[in-house]
């Protein structure tokens, strides 16, 4: 079950961001994509594996259902989320998009738990929320950053 | 549980080694791509090199370990940054030989060869060693994907942007 959750959660996100409109590039969607999936990857080793907070299933379909929500879920949401924000005219519209976006991640953490994909030990949802405000902000900051290094190279030549 | 290193011996060094080799060349080479694309090169080599790692070589599936531990460590990091070079490399020498259709199939099939050799001497030195089943023939399905991925998106990439330095 949590397999078919998340696939065709995975494939509506990407779904969706392949028919928005864009407000970044190629380049700068490729930026967020990579960095916010390495730091997914990475924190969700450390958290369930190293620290050991959180038990994932070693049921091997669910398992795959996993894989998919860190590796690609995640950081597709967080692309999406960039372009919506940076498409935003209202200091409003875009908290609304923020928080609309990390309110999807909690969904589908919340939905992981119920299907028994991941198993709290030393955790709370509440330090998800925190995980992915956080992500959010670095996903817009490194837009932002990418943004003024390309403008500063094209000052230069 | 340590962050650093299990045991700092001949792996942790051979990986200090190449590090230097490979970011020395990286240095030494005349930078051709815009500051942004050489970034987005070394982040894509970074970041398959922790994908497949993450994904195969841990958790349930489990193919490998890396430097002697499950566990993360400091040097597993470092083993990663090696990937950055190594896409940076593999389009640096694709744009300077022009690939195009007719050699472009040669090309990924030389790098695969380089990356799977290069994963052979990694088992041999005990940066990585194998386990679960995995074979290093494997290997070659992992890099066929991973080169012909990176060489594609650099085409769509270049068909759209200005990627190289303006002289």
């Amino acid at each position: 079950m949590a397999f078919t959750v998340f696939f065709v959660s995975a494939w509506l996100i990407i779904s969706i961001f392949i028919i928005m409109p864009k407000r970044l590039t190629l380049i700068e969607n490729t930026f967020i994509f990579l960095t916010t999936s390495v730091i997914s990857i990475n924190w969700t080793w450390i958290i369930n594996e190293e620290l050991k907070y959180v038990k994932i299933t070693e049921d091997p379909t669910n398992y795959a259902g996993f894989l998919i929500f860190r590796s690609l879920i995640i950081p597709t949401l967080l692309m999406v989320q960039v372009n919506l924000y940076n498409a935003s005219t209202s200091v409003m519209k875009k908290g609304l998009v923020f928080t609309a976006s990390v309110i999807c991640l909690l969904l589908l953490t919340i939905l992981s738990r119920a299907l028994e994909v991941s198993t709290y030990k030393d955790w709370n949802l509440g330090f998800d929320v925190v995980y992915y405000v956080i992500l959010h902000f670095f996903s817009i900051g490194v837009c932002k950053i990418l943004r003024k290094s390309t403008r500063n190279e094209v000052k230069h030549l | 549980m340590n962050f650093l290193w299990e045991s700092f011996d001949k792996n942790e060094i051979s990986i200090l080694i190449l590090l230097t080799i490979a970011y020395s060349l990286f240095f030494i080479l005349p930078f051709k791509f815009k500051r942004e694309i050489t970034w987005l090169l070394m982040l894509l080599g970074f970041t398959i090199g922790v994908f497949f790692d993450f994904t195969i070589g841990g958790g349930l599936i489990d193919f490998f370990t890396l430097n002697d531990t499950n566990h993360y460590e400091l040097f597993d990091f470092c083993y990663y940054l090696i990937f950055a070079p190594f896409s940076y490399f593999f389009i640096y020498f694709y744009d300077m030989f022009n690939i195009h259709k007719k050699t472009f199939i040669f090309y990924i099939l030389l790098w695969v060869i380089v990356g799977v050799s290069m994963q052979w001497v990694f088992t041999k030195i005990g940066i990585v060693e194998f386990q679960n089943g995995y074979k290093i023939p494997f290997s070659f399905a992992v890099f066929l994907t991973t080169q012909t991925f990176t060489a594609l998106y650099y085409e769509h990439v270049r068909s759209r942007f200005q990627v190289l330095k303006k002289n």
